[in-house]
């Protein structure tokens, strides 16, 4: 009965329309009066699971990839793409998925990216006799991409939703080798498709150009460096490399570029308040619906469930994407990373799954729910940009899809494409 | 009631937009709290103990007041699919519904942070001195805060009158 309180409760909150984090409260809250347990213990789980110092990456980074676009180091690092792969055929499609992954490597937001690089390549493309549809699915799907290339503080929310015991340095080294297929795949696709509708390329502006523009975007260049290396070197923690990341970027739009005024910074930070608070109340939310489950031993529940469909560990992760990419079609990322990581990491390692391994899984189906309907972030943030509906979009959006799957698929069932790189750190 | 909604929106809209300038400078102090223990460690040589301590009680701040002003703004966060395709009258209802207990839910945390801080109060925070007790002020603040601007939406829409939200972006622009 107590189960059928807590995830009934918060089923039926959910589908009235209530924020996840107060669905996760009060139906905590419930349960936790069913059983006859003091009360006082909900809110006992709130205030320690708001008191991680890892979660304080979390705005940070938003905050970060912010000044990025508003500064000025986000368009740079866009046209030294352009510059890089803008003669290939259907050239603009290919300079989208290889700005979305530079700029990855500053920010890991895939609805930054969407705006950030989406604001400027969707009309440029549209302007150059693209399809709008093509122009905004490779915008939508590329942006994902921003999740797996570190940091990507959605790794930094896996790690905490797993008890803080997975290391964020070891996350964000095994995004990197999935990220770069993930562009691969996204950009065979993209040529596949501009061949097809026959879009044209871009000239080549010339070695110079491309080295001028590699020197206007060093300074976003030399970020990524300093994050991934100082996390993975341990000379800072995560937390800590976010907010050089906010020091960083702000000395740079604001003395080196000069393309960020007090207003603009104002700005960035009210958004990275209002985007981010009601992210981290999940996670304190959690912290008690998470001690709840603990306490009627769920995931013993869970593994044996899932246990009694397969024994075999191939079959029991294809389950977990496919219940993974069906929740994704509704749910937000950051609630469903935060919700299912706690029941499904005890599976998956009873199985023998590494949980680095899982952590990339679960990043990557959760991307892809990004942009599936009906609650699809990153897609409804392309179609804006690029003043299209839904339903035209996701009308030739499958070769995209396809290849996100398959790539998956892969990450999914060849373990060593997201661990080998950090074991060769250690 | 409609005066009283119309006298208080002042007041209500204040204390929002405060909300939102606290929240907002206590990132930037975070911010600073942080690089500063980076600076210390690696260019000081000594470690700052209290940086860490003071970082995360302001992060709880921010998230509560931040979060507070999300209930007033609608920062939705939640999934509204099946609330779109219910008649207008089923909508109102599932709105006072999810209104109506958040309200609830926000008192809850502000009595029960108010029992927290007072069992806690004789204990003292680790390197801050502080009395145990302020460690649950942003639970007990956010909460109430929580609590009234969930009520006042809750009102609103029993009043048909336009959602608050609307109001807080006309106050923003």
């Amino acid at each position: 009965m107590a189960y059928t309180i807590l995830f009934g409760v918060f089923t039926l909150l959910m589908f009235i329309g209530m924020p996840i984090a107060f669905c996760l409260g009060i139906a905590s809250f419930a349960t936790v009066l069913y059983l006859g347990l003091p009360p006082v213990v909900v809110f006992q789980q709130l205030n320690s699971g708001m008191n991680v110092f890892a979660m304080m990456a979390i705005p940070f980074f938003i905050f970060a990839g912010d000044l990025m676009v508003r500064g000025g180091i986000a368009n740079r690092l866009i046209r030294f793409a352009a510059g890089l792969v803008g003669h290939l055929r259907g050239g603009l499609g290919q300079v989208n998925i290889v700005a979305s992954t530079l700029f990855g490597g500053i920010s890991g937001s895939a609805v930054a990216d969407a705006s950030a690089v989406g604001g400027l390549m969707i009309p440029q493309m549209a302007k150059r006799g693209y399809d709008r549809d093509y122009a905004v699915n490779v915008t939508v799907n590329a942006a994902i991409i921003a999740l797996m290339i570190p940091p990507s503080h959605n790794m930094i929310l896996y790690s905490i939703a797993a008890g803080g015991n997975v290391s964020v340095a070891d996350l964000f080294t095994a995004g990197i080798i999935p990220g770069l297929l993930l562009a691969l795949a996204l950009m065979v696709t993209a040529y596949v498709v501009a061949r097809r509708r026959g879009y044209p390329a871009e000239p080549f502006p010339g070695f110079s150009k491309v080295f001028y523009y590699l020197l206007a975007s060093f300074p976003g260049i030399v970020l990524i460096g300093i994050i991934f290396g100082g996390v993975r070197s341990g000379v800072f923690t995560a937390t800590e490399s976010s907010c050089i990341a906010v020091l960083y970027a702000f000395l740079v739009a604001m003395l080196v570029y000069r393309e960020l005024d007090w207003a603009g910074f104002v700005e960035a930070v009210m958004g990275a308040v209002r985007t981010t608070a009601m992210v981290l109340l999940v996670i304190g939310m959690a912290a008690a619906f998470g001690w709840l489950m603990a306490f009627l031993q769920v995931q013993a529940l869970m593994i044996s469930a899932i246990g009694a469909i397969s024994e075999n560990p191939i079959i029991v992760l294809l389950v977990i994407n496919i219940i993974l990419l069906i929740l994704g079609t509704f749910m937000d990322m950051a609630p469903m990373v935060i919700i299912c990581t706690p029941v499904l990491l005890p599976v998956v390692k009873a199985f023998g799954i590494d949980p680095v391994h899982f952590g990339v899984v679960m990043i990557l189906n959760a991307g892809i729910g990004l942009n599936t309907p009906p609650v699809g972030t990153v897609l409804f943030v392309g179609c804006a940009v690029g003043g299209i509906t839904i339903r035209e979009a996701m009308r030739t959006i499958w070769p995209f899809f396809g290849a996100s799957i398959a790539v998956l698929m892969a990450v999914t069932y060849i373990p060593a494409l997201s661990l080998w790189l950090p074991s060769v750190f250690k | 009631m409609r005066r009283f909604m119309r006298a208080i929106r002042p007041f209500l809209g204040c204390l929002s937009r405060a909300s939102l300038y606290i929240a907002g400078i206590g990132m930037v102090a975070m911010t600073l709290i942080v690089g500063w223990q980076v600076f210390a460690r690696y260019v000081l040589n000594d470690s700052p103990s209290w940086s860490e301590p003071l970082s995360l009680h302001l992060m709880a701040w921010f998230i509560m007041l931040g979060a507070a002003v999300g209930v007033r703004e609608s920062v939705h966060l939640g999934l509204d699919v099946v609330r779109h395709v219910m008649k207008p009258s089923v909508q109102l209802a599932m709105d006072l519904t999810s209104l109506g207990l958040i309200a609830v839910f926000g008192l809850a945390m502000a009595y029960y942070g108010a029992l927290l801080s007072a069992g806690t109060w004789t204990a003292s925070i680790p390197v801050l001195g502080w009395p145990g007790g302020v460690d649950f002020f942003p639970l007990i603040v956010g909460g109430a805060m929580i609590a009234l601007f969930a009520a006042e939406r809750f009102i609103d829409q029993l009043l048909g009158v336009e959602l608050a939200a609307d109001v807080a972006v006309q106050e923003m622009a």
